[in-house]
């Protein structure tokens, strides 16, 4: 049966692949119930079934809340969209496998007989079934088997969650078939980031919204990506074939052979369109009344240079260090050389400056040893330790970085940038301990630049409010956009709940982006801006009007901007970004918006 | 006491769907029903037993019914296995 589902589409493009599907690996161990437990264990397990079957209810009447009767959602979906009905008859029979004997009463025999927990039981009971499912000779009949294994595993969570609290799980270890379409929870940026090169086409998770750095890490990679697409995992199974289309945040399951044909097509001329792009490459940046604007790429990664040497930038805006600390099991911390090295190898292949960004660890960038190092972590991560904070809590972070940065600087055009700074003060104390390592690189002989810029970035309110008061001891300015709009309206960016609210044309944020521009081309201060809102096409032209010239944006976009620059007139601009200031409410600065993008 | 043979026609089988279709229906039953294949004969009522007969497309079934209502019960599961559990294919 072919359906569609929908979620927010946050890294455009088309996969079609298999669908592989992460769940959270439970472990079962075994424990010894004594004679007198065992009533009170046994009505355990029966608590955990009659759970599970409430939360099956639930998810059959919501149904056909989610599902409603209606087909308005174009031409790709007609005549492939799934009724209430049909979906409900796929949760039938894992209701009543709740309510078989096998379930309801052989794991208790099971629990009895050994004296062993429920957990366990519960297992024996699906090692058998899973046995007798093998041993069928009917390939579709045998795939039956995960049925089986989806409802044992809903009650082993229930049982698990009435033992103790449910655990994150890690991910990141784990082998994916080539090409195939990832399917999770959630994902960690760690996950995220590792997919392409594990061969993952695309992802789609069930929690996440636009803003994640799940999502801005699957933008930087270029790979189709679709969050909030709650309870995806409840329809789809291991090997359906999946269509994502990351713009439209759609994903069809086993689709016909039409619609896969109609994919396909769409796929084939998203390509023709980059092809076309691509042909700007070598051109300047440039507006059409000759206005040169400086255009500089994100990286995450040393790989990320293939794509930046696609579009011809003029340098590295933005490089997130935090790779070094992803995915690093028991190595430890990474050590002075492995910055170093990974900071040359950028330098290397590009042309222009290269803008390291320090470390940026804490709220939604957990890492691998993240936790225990910093300790538990808080109820409001993105307001605790994290960012230019956490460095200059924990030097032995810091200083490594520190010193490769610097030692970096003698290779080529370095630039240090600072995340999540808020007050003069850190700039200071960053300041006082560049000098530091400067003395110790000198009496070790080692090269540097003394004059390497130190930039702060802009992505808190404080920070954007004030900026013309830190003017005169940064070298440059960096606005990065997702913060500081998570900060200014109060949204977090991990929960989809809020999502809606999370507005880059709310006349706050408009605001403090024109207040920074302003103050700092007053000050004749260079200020970029390496936020996503910088890589999105229908702000490129405000922006300009607001006085920007320097962008930093992912490789993906960044022919697209090029193309948008070099098709707008500065001298237009101006009337209606002063109107978009002025406006009061979002329809009126969208269809404002519309005007300027329609020059 | 009603028996009667039965060859499964739908191209998937007595898979996870039409096997709940079929639990669902026996269940309003009070007649004991069983379903048999070869050696195997398993409880009607009870799907993992039906999921596990592993009745594909073709297989030859025997449906055992004893009780009060046991001729309406025949006559309707009856059907359901002959129309293919109303699926298409």
């Amino acid at each position: 049966m072919s359906f569609t589902l929908h979620g927010i589409g946050v890294s455009r493009g088309i996969a079609i692949g298999p669908v592989h599907i992460l769940r959270p690996q439970v472990e079962i161990n075994e424990y010894r119930i004594e004679a007198e437990q065992l009533p009170a264990e046994i009505q355990r397990y029966r608590n955990a079934l009659e759970q599970a079957r409430e939360e099956l209810r639930k998810i059959r009447d919501q149904i056909p809340l989610i599902y409603p009767a209606r087909d308005n959602t174009g031409e790709v979906d007609s005549g492939v969209s799934a009724t209430a009905v049909e979906i409900a008859s796929f949760i039938d029979p894992h209701m009543l496998m709740l309510d078989d004997a096998m379930l309801t009463q052989i794991p208790i025999e099971i629990m009895k007989e050994k004296h062993c927990n429920a957990e366990w039981a519960l297992q024996q009971q699906h090692i058998r079934f899973t046995e007798l499912f093998e041993a069928m000779d009917n390939e579709y009949l045998q795939a039956r088997k995960h049925d089986i294994q989806q409802v044992i595993e809903r009650i082993q969570r229930r049982l698990l969650r009435t033992q103790q609290p449910p655990e994150e799980e890690p991910l990141d270890a784990r082998e994916f078939p080539e090409g195939c379409i990832v399917l999770a929870d959630d994902l960690t940026p760690a996950d995220t980031a590792m997919m392409p090169h594990r061969g993952v086409k695309a992802f789609v998770t069930e929690h996440g919204g636009m803003n994640s750095h799940t999502a801005i890490i699957a933008r930087s990679l270029g790979i189709p990506a679709i969050v909030g697409l709650r309870s995806a995992r409840r329809y789809l199974r291991r090997g359906d074939t999946l269509v994502v289309d990351g713009l439209r945040g759609a994903i069809v399951c086993n689709p016909d052979v039409r619609s896969l044909r109609y994919f396909k097509i769409l796929q084939t001329e998203q390509k023709r369109r980059r092809g076309e792009l691509s042909r700007l490459r070598e051109a300047p940046a440039v507006t059409c009344d000759g206005q040169l604007i400086t255009l500089y790429a994100n990286i995450e990664f040393p790989t990320d240079m293939q794509a930046v040497k696609r579009t011809g930038a003029n340098g590295i805006g933005l490089y997130r260090t935090e790779f070094l600390h992803m995915n690093r099991d028991d190595r430890g911390q990474p050590d002075e050389e492995e910055h170093y090295e990974a900071y040359v190898h950028v330098l290397r292949a590009v042309d222009g400056p290269v803008t390291i960004r320090t470390l940026d660890l804490g709220a939604d960038k957990q890492v691998d040893g993240g936790a225990s190092r910093i300790g538990a972590v808080p109820a409001n991560p993105a307001l605790g330790l994290r960012g230019v904070r956490l460095c200059l809590k924990d030097l032995s972070l810091f200083k490594p970085q520190l010193r490769a940065i610097l030692r970096a600087s003698s290779v080529g055009p370095v630039r240090m940038m600072l995340p999540m700074v808020t007050s003069i003060q850190e700039i200071h104390q960053v300041r006082q301990l560049v000098r530091e390592v400067q003395r110790e690189l000198s009496a070790e002989k080692q090269a540097f630049d003394p004059d390497m810029p130190i930039g702060a970035m802009i992505e808190v309110p404080s920070i954007a409010i004030c900026s013309d008061l830190f003017i005169p001891y940064v070298d440059f300015f960096s606005i990065g956009t997702n913060d500081l709009i998570q900060y200014t309206l109060a949204i977090d960016r991990v929960d989809d709940s809020v999502g809606y609210l999370y507005e880059p044309l709310h006349p706050a944020v408009l605001r403090l982006l024109n207040t920074v521009i302003g103050q700092s081309l007053n000050a004749q201060k260079v200020v970029s801006m390496c936020g996503e809102m910088a890589g999105d096409g229908r702000y490129v032209r405000l922006l300009l009007g607001m006085g920007l010239r320097y962008f930093s944006v992912n490789p993906e976009t960044l022919l697209e901007v090029k193309h948008i620059i070099r098709h707008s007139d500065l001298s237009k601009l101006h009337p209606l970004t002063q109107r978009i200031l002025h406006s009061q409410d979002t329809s009126e600065t969208e269809a404002l918006l519309a005007q300027i993008n329609a020059l | 006491m009603l028996q009667q043979d039965f060859t499964i026609i739908n191209k998937l089988g007595l898979h996870a769907r039409a096997a709940a279709l079929f639990v669902r229906t026996a269940m309003r039953f009070s007649s004991c029903i069983e379903l048999q294949k070869g050696q195997q004969r398993v409880d009607a009522k009870s799907i993992m037993n039906v999921m596990l007969l592993a009745a594909g497309k073709g297989t030859q079934i025997q449906l055992r019914i004893k009780g009060e209502d046991e001729i309406e019960a025949m006559c309707v599961l009856g059907e359901l296995i002959q129309s293919g559990f109303g699926e298409d294919e």
